[in-house]
């Protein structure tokens, strides 16, 4: 049997059992699935403290909402993933971490801020967390997360065609950005306002 | 199929390096009980919440159903007040008897009719043979008339009823 699937079939099990108020079945979905947000959102932010928060308002949220979760809506994963990204844009939003106040260029830390060791590494990353939103959640989910297609559309809520655009536009902007040294050799357009505004906390 | 990701892009190797990158990051250590703790706070907190929603729905349901109450009320007022015809149509309804226009004419040996005073009408049938001076009399038969009778019992005033159509029909 698929091992993805025994596992989609275990944590919705975990999530109906937590609906009914099962306490050991929230510490074992948080082990399994805590570091899955927390990358996620370390992604798209960049930031330590910032993904930490991120995990603990994610599985709150989880105690919520697990009982709206539909196994035939995709997987536990990417319904999580729905989740990270709805506080990671609400938090974003609020922190003004928008691409009008970019977070500083990997050149720019100090040795002891680095979040990687290689500093080509270190310095793609700083140019994806300077994407505008909407690429960079579609490249996150993608390229790092590994999620097909069809589930990144799931969770970001839109047809898979607009994914595929989002994935090529944005790799091609990361790519510029990733070439250029200077922060205003680079024109980044401005995320649009729906693809600052998530749908739902738990979709 | 829509998966398919046929396009190698120049990037892709490095955005390789940053998965695998990314993999190597761990989110702080949490400890079980901090888990169940935010379990059972959230689990506290959806009680309260709970219960303050049943109490909000409770009072919302009291409301509804007063205000039910009340309209429904108001409309069986009016209903029954549609159902029921006012006064003044009933008034104007054709009367079951008809009105007699002719006046009472007192008979010569009881006391005068006294406007004040209370009378009673009864209806007889009398034989026309009692009246002499009418013409056609003797050929007998029965005239209808009413009597005015009095308190006392006593006959104060008659009128006839059809008093012309006998008439019209002994001139004949």
């Amino acid at each position: 049997m698929d091992e993805s699937a025994t596992d989609d079939r275990l944590e919705a099990r975990l999530l109906a059992e937590i609906a009914a108020g099962v306490e050991q079945s929230f510490v074992d979905l948080y082990r399994r699935r805590q570091q899955d947000v927390y990358r996620f959102a370390f992604a798209m932010a960049r930031s330590r403290s910032f993904a930490q928060d991120v995990t603990q308002e994610v599985f709150l949220n989880v105690l919520e909402n697990a009982r709206r979760f539909d196994s035939a809506k995709g997987s536990v994963r990417a319904w999580l993933f729905g989740c990270a990204r709805y506080v990671v844009l609400d938090r974003l939003r609020i922190e003004r971490r928008w691409t009008d106040e970019m977070p500083p260029e990997a050149a720019e830390l100090g040795a002891d801020e680095r979040l990687f060791a290689d500093q080509r590494t270190e310095r793609l990353h700083a140019a994806l967390a300077r994407l505008p939103v909407e690429y960079r959640e579609a490249l996150v989910l993608c390229e790092l997360q590994e999620l097909s297609y069809a589930e990144t559309a799931a969770v970001i809520g839109c047809p898979i065609g607009t994914v595929r655009s989002r994935l090529h536009r944005g790799k091609a902007l990361l790519a510029t950005m990733f070439a250029e040294r200077s922060d205003s050799a680079v024109e980044v357009e401005a995320p649009t306002e729906s693809a600052m505004r998530p749908r739902e906390v738990c979709p | 199929m829509s998966d398919v990701r046929p396009i190698i892009h120049p990037l892709d190797s490095e955005l390789a390096q940053l998965r695998t990158a990314l993999r190597a990051v761990e989110a702080p250590p949490a400890d079980e009980t901090d888990i169940k703790a935010a379990f059972r706070a959230a689990a506290r907190a959806r009680a309260v919440s709970a219960a303050r929603l049943r109490r909000v729905r409770r009072t919302r349901a009291a409301i509804a159903a007063g205000v039910l109450v009340g309209v429904a009320g108001v409309l069986a007022v009016l209903v029954d007040g549609e159902r029921t015809p006012p006064a003044p149509s009933q008034a104007a309804a054709p009367p079951a008897t008809p009105l007699f226009v002719e006046p009472f004419q007192p008979l010569q040996s009881a006391p005068r009719l006294l406007p004040a005073a209370s009378y009673s009408v009864v209806r007889v049938r009398i034989p026309v043979s009692a009246f002499a001076m009418v013409p056609g009399s003797e050929e007998g038969g029965t005239i209808e008339a009413d009597l005015l009778v009095g308190e006392d019992g006593l006959a104060r005033g008659i009128r006839f009823i059809e008093a012309d159509a006998w008439l019209a029909s002994a001139e004949q």
